[in-house]
């Protein structure tokens, strides 16, 4: 019987954030603070010729300046191709290519337009489809020295940094043996996470050489480590410290603008450095979501099975792909979507271009093809003849089915999710016509995604008994908002009998807190989960050790309950957690053993590469989460607006260790994926974003919101903490698609694009008149 | 030149001298060092510097300081008195209607200020009175369930 | 945002003595909603800022049977839309002010501000233009009445001279029974700049109609409201309105929306405000 795993507990953080405690990383102020500002490209593909920041450096009150030179060193998480500021080349508009550090803010912007450089405009790429071809400009000559992860395989010579491919089965006889084929084209443009924190980090340097990073970042570690490399220092000589994020959804995890205020700070006398972002900032100089291109061939036969499906996936990427590259690689891995087809042929491809940089943003390419696979499988259902969710059932990945690398799959909740969605939007019941001018319709989406990550990559967790029984947890997993802080509490109570207000967590502080890989990927429950498990079961051990010295009594006739360590046969025989926290005190008064210190470390078991030409790999990831959304929506025909009226979702979070979370991280996916169904789009042209701020780049509001139902499946994950999954990402990915087919259910058009604005709504429906 | 302003702020008297060129979110934060209320867009489009001035929500990062000269300013820390929280923070809590927490600040001060001119709101007026503060995480709907529990229970406990 | 000089007058004669001695250096803080984002992207630097919310006589709303509404140009969008007589005698404006922004955002920004600003998409702009509102400009030379159609001379250009101020924006009466609606079209439904804006009011056998965001100042589509005027409003005629409109105006495609589509939209609004307003004035 669980105490604390699977009750909806009240965030451990809610009340220093209702009032405004929480001190966000631009709400500190350190003592001699100085300021910090970037200078900016103005064009998307140019040679620097030269760098003259001897005016700004002249300035009253400026005390750093520096340019690409003082920080040469190329970093990357999975493909070493960017600097913190350009060196030789800028590749986006908006590229920092200097920074100063002064008194004030206004001081730090007066010197950055003193900064005088030349540049030599280059002949620029704006699209992927452009990138790939041979006569493109080359945005990284030097693509083929950059030392990468060997899953990724760049092309030299070419603006492709990765090239993930997928060869199951036989396509062309799978094409030969179909019934139909039919060939689709989608694209999603870039977006932005927008999460109502900008960008922040402060550096100081001390005199022993050591350097402090304040940052918001959801990686910690990865933080630490892309510095140690940037700087060519001792991991032991950086300490990265995230005091809370103001959401994060991607775009605080790697690194973004870490890596520049450390060599303002290294000149800076030991004052510390901050450079804070604007909202502009945040759209042009940190992580957007790539934009991608779809073409999708399927063949099917007459009764509606899917036997052959190819997918071409071209990438926006930006002008940096350190990121970008495992996204197209999770793209191919993930390429059909969650169905089982026995011949797939899929070549997800990573292209550089002179757009601002692609990066990880929730679902990490999930919701993009998506958008593509879940439109293409409602275009055939309804080509066939077919009912869009019927299609979807019959040709859903069960267990005992085989993914696109052929790895064959249990505990697989899609189809409970199919049906509890069907069940929840009333399937079955169509309202067409509303009125003249209002239509409805129904659409349907499934998907599935994997935690995107390398395979040995692992988690920690410490536990520290205290005195008086009360227990200190110590993890870098980072609460974005997505309440880590309070599951991870609760998984350690758990275990530790302890209750929740009896334990502290800390995170976020490298010096501190044990290794975590990254707090992304929907990972954290599970892997850090397990860790915490593992740190309290360690304790534990500790304890039923040191209690069983002490009653003379085997471990295995011992337990722990209630936060005390009792006998299962004499009752009377029983010690408190606190009594044992520092350690045994024997009969003599001699003492053993010490404090305890419970020590837990996960990576997820078996997870092993991919063949390299064919991508078939018997199990390339942890665990596959699966779930399903369906949406209702009315169009008004004569403006074209889309009201998306209801969403009901349903995912299979193996064990929802905090019930109430889970739904809420559902609604704020939705709710997000909304936006990117009929609002959001960077606009760029010729490299320039359009629209970098909340004026014209508009996400949902509270007047957005639809009707929302939700259930949570329980299929437990075999190696996932009492079978939790990861659902924080897959409940933004099939809202988008769920949408389109919708609206297409309403008004007989497809959208293949997004947003879905009224403008294309209301063109399509013309088209379709004429 | 700076300009001598004088201001109550949570309750308290406050004078200060102030450069005109300082919103009253940069006082409110550099100077007084209440950073609870937060900039999220500089441009009164995302509503986290929200506070009260002389009641009535404005975006603080659209005000200049020195317009404050003779005001009352209400900020998120000004509502609870350190001990007990205000009706409308326990009723966030109670809905789970806080992820990240950035933009709540915001969002409690515009729902205080609802809450004030309109006792018995309905779901459209407190979405309506909240459209100008922007949430990326939650979705909207808890803290509008928690904004009407509020009212229900007449600002009381 | 750049240093300047902050004053803060308690009369119209000394804030119109500043302004005429510092010309375009000068700027004046009223709501700021729009002045402020200006000065923080530095598209706007005055030397010298001049804050007129200290004077009474500016911040009135006032209303009488014979001479109609007056307010006086610090009047907030929230106060013009809570006001009951506002409300009662003119709800089109009352409407209209509710759109503008966010609710944070008209605690803070005024009607003539709006006006000021003179964005083409301004949404109070045709609703005043429909209820042949007036200008109430002081200056140097004196005091002069502007009627609402000849305030706007261009994107954001207003026909102000130096030294000159809005004192206030007069909606006269309209004796006869009326109605009026503001519809506008947006990408987002709360909190959006307005693709088009119609305002249409109905008053005996006359149609009057407004629209705001499909040229470069919003404008009465006069010629549209001759096509209308004593005629029996059917399908037939609603449709060469909204051609005739597309006539009188000059749509563009921006980062907010396409030409083609705006041409559309103004088509479809103007065709709904008209029944709309026609319903109302039958019922």
């Amino acid at each position: 019987m669980l105490k604390y795993v699977g009750k909806s507990e009240k965030r451990v953080d809610g009340i220093k954030k209702v009032t405004g405690y929480v001190r966000y990383t631009d709400d500190l102020k350190l003592s001699g603070m100085l300021y910090a500002r970037i200078k900016k490209s103005p064009y998307p593909h140019a040679k620097i010729l030269k760098i003259d920041t001897s005016k700004a450096e002249k300035l009253s009150g400026v005390k750093v300046v520096i340019t690409g030179k003082d920080v040469p060193i190329r970093v990357g998480l999975y493909l070493e191709d960017k600097t913190f500021l350009a060196i030789d080349k800028v590749r986006f508009i908006g590229e920092p290519v200097a920074a100063v550090a002064a008194e004030s803010e206004e001081i730090a912007e007066e010197a950055v337009s003193l900064i005088e450089v030349d540049y030599e405009e280059l002949s620029a790429v704006f699209s992927p489809l452009d990138g790939i071809k041979p006569d493109a400009p080359i945005i990284h000559e030097d693509l083929g020295s950059y030392k990468h992860a060997s899953i990724i395989l760049p092309q030299s010579g070419t603006n492709i940094s990765n090239h993930y491919k997928i060869r199951k089965g036989d396509i062309e006889k799978g094409f030969k043996e179909a019934d139909f084929v039919f060939e689709n084209e989608f694209y999603v443009p870039h977006i932005q996470h927008s999460a109502i924190e900008n960008h922040c980090a402060i550096a100081q340097a001390d005199p022993e050489g050591k350097i402090t990073v304040w940052a918001g970042c959801q990686s910690p570690y990865a933080v630490r480590r892309t510095l140690a490399v940037a700087f060519d220092m001792p991991l032991n000589k950086i300490r990265v410290i995230s005091p809370a994020i103001g959401g994060g959804f991607g775009a605080k995890a790697g690194t973004t603008l870490e890596g520049i205020v450390i060599p303002l700070a290294q000149k800076a006398n030991y004052r510390p450095v901050k450079l804070s972002f604007s909202r502009e900032d945040v759209f042009i100089n940190t992580f957007v979501r790539q934009g991608m291109y779809a073409r999708i061939k399927t063949g099917v036969t007459k009764d509606g099975k899917i036997i052959a499906e190819e997918n071409k996936f071209y990438w926006d990427g930006g002008a940096y792909t350190e990121y970008g590259v495992n996204i197209a690689r999770a793209g191919g891995y993930a390429s059909t979507g969650p169905y089982d087809i026995p011949n797939v042929k899929a070549d997800s491809i990573c292209v550089y271009t002179n757009h601002p940089v692609g990066g990880p943003y929730r679902g990490f390419g999930m919701s993009e093809i998506h958008f593509a696979i879940e439109q293409n499988l409602d275009i055939v259902a309804y080509k066939i003849g077919m009912d869009p969710a019927e299609f979807r059932k019959k040709n859903a990945l069960k267990d005992g089915s085989s993914t696109v690398t052929g790895q064959i799959l249990e505990n697989v909740g899609l189809i409970q999710c199919l049906d509890k969605v069907t069940e929840d939007i009333e399937w079955d019941k169509r309202e067409k016509k509303v009125s003249k001018i209002k239509y409805r319709g129904k659409g349907i989406a499934c998907m599935y995604k994997a935690p995107s990550m390398p395979n040995n990559v692992g988690s920690s967790a410490i536990v520290k008994i205290n005195e008086d029984g009360t227990v200190n947890l110590l993890v870098t997993a980072m609460d974005l908002g997505q309440g880590s802080d309070t599951v991870l509490t609760q998984i350690a109570a758990e275990v530790l009998t302890v209750p929740i207000s009896r334990i502290s967590i800390m995170t976020g502080d490298t010096d501190c807190t044990p290794y975590e890989w990254q707090t992304v990927a929907s990972r954290t429950t599970y892997c850090c989960g397990n860790s915490v498990k593992r740190a309290a079961e360690d304790a534990k051990n500790q304890m039923l050790r040191l209690a069983s010295l002490k009653f003379g009594i085997s471990e295995e006739g011992l337990e722990l309950k209630d936060e005390q360590i009792i006998s299962k046969i004499y009752p009377d025989k029983k010690v408190k957690i606190a009594d044992l926290a520092m350690g045994l005190t024997m009969p003599d008064g001699s003492g053993i053993h010490g404090p305890i210190i419970g020590r837990g470390a996960f990576i997820p078991p078996d997870v092993k590469d991919t063949d390299k030409e064919t991508g078939q790999g018997d199990k390339p990831v942890a665990y596959w989460t699966f779930g399903v959304q369906a949406a209702e929506v009315e169009v008004d025909i004569e403006t074209g607006e889309v009201k998306v009226l209801k969403i009901a979702a349903a995912y299979d979070a193996g064990k929802a260790i905090n019930p109430e979370l889970v739904c809420a991280q559902i609604e704020g996916g939705i709710v997000q994926g909304l936006g990117s169904a009929l609002l959001e789009e960077m606009k760029i042209k010729e490299g320039k974003v359009l629209n970098p701020s909340f004026v014209d780049y508009k996400i949902p509001t509270a007047g957005d919101v639809p009707e929302i139902r939700i259930s949570i499946i329980e299929i437990p994950e075999p190696t996932g903490p009492w079978g939790a999954r990861g659902i924080a990402e897959p409940c933004m990915v099939p809202t988008a698609p769920a949408i389109a087919n919708a609206v297409f259910d309403a008004i007989g058009c497809r959208i293949n694009s997004l947003p879905i604005t009224a403008e294309k709504v209301l063109k399509a429906i013309k088209d379709k008149m004429k | 030149m700076k300009h001598k302003i004088s201001f109550t702020i949570n309750g308290d008297v406050k004078e200060i001298e102030i450069e005109p060129n300082k919103t009253l979110l940069k006082m409110l934060r550099e100077d007084l060092d209440l950073t609870g209320t937060k900039e999220g867009c500089g441009a009164g489009e995302c509503g986290a510097c929200t506070v009260l001035v002389d009641n009535k929500p404005v975006n603080s990062c659209l005000m200049l300081a020195v317009e404050v000269d003779g005001k009352e300013i209400l900020t998120i820390e000004g509502i609870s008195d350190g001990t007990n929280l205000d009706p409308i923070q326990e009723s966030f809590l109670k809905h789970n209607a806080i992820q990240c927490g950035y933009c709540t600040p915001g969002m409690v001060m515009s729902a205080k200020a609802l809450l004030n001119r309109n006792s018995h709101p309905t779901e459209e007026d407190v979405k309506e009175a909240l459209s100008g503060n922007l949430c990326r995480c939650t979705g909207y709907q808890r803290i509008v369930d928690a904004v009407l529990d509020s009212a229900k229970k007449g600002g009381k406990k | 945002m750049k240093e300047f000089e902050y004053l803060k007058p308690d009369t119209i004669e000394e804030t119109i003595s500043i302004l005429s001695q510092h010309g375009e250096k000068a700027q004046i803080l009223n709501g700021g909603t729009d002045l402020i984002v200006g000065m923080r992207d530095k598209i706007i630097q005055p030397e010298y800022l001049v804050d007129i919310k200290a004077i009474p006589q500016l911040n009135r709303i006032i209303y009488s049977k014979q001479d109609g509404l007056n307010i006086g140009s610090t009047v907030t969008l929230n106060e013009i839309s809570d006001s009951k007589v506002v409300q009662t005698h003119y709800p089109i404006l009352a409407e209209a002010c509710k759109t503008v922004g966010s609710y944070q955002v008209r605690n803070r920004a005024t009607l003539v501000g709006n006006i000021c600003n003179a964005s083409p998409a301004a949404d109070t702009a045709p609703p005043l233009l429909v209820l042949d509102a007036k200008v109430n400009i002081i200056g140097p030379t004196g005091e002069k009445i502007i009627p609402i159609n000849q305030f706007f001379t261009g994107v954001k250009k207003n026909i102000l001279k130096k030294g000159e101020i809005v004192n206030s924006v007069t909606v006269p009466l309209i004796k006869d029974k009326w109605t009026g609606v503001y519809i506008k079209q947006s990408r987002r439904k709360d909190v959006d700049l307005a693709t088009v804006g119609v305002a249409v009011v109905c008053v005996r056998d006359e149609i009057r109609i407004a629209l705001g965001a499909v040229a470069p100042i919003p404008v009465r589509i006069f010629k549209t409201e001759e096509l209308l005027k004593g005629k029996l409003i059917d399908e037939l005629l609603l449709e060469k309105a909204g051609e005739s409109a597309i006539t009188e105006v000059s749509p563009i495609s921006d980062v907010r929306s396409s030409k083609e589509y705006r041409v559309e939209i103004v088509k479809v609004l103007i065709r709904r405000a008209i029944l709309q307003v026609k319903r109302r004035y039958s019922a």
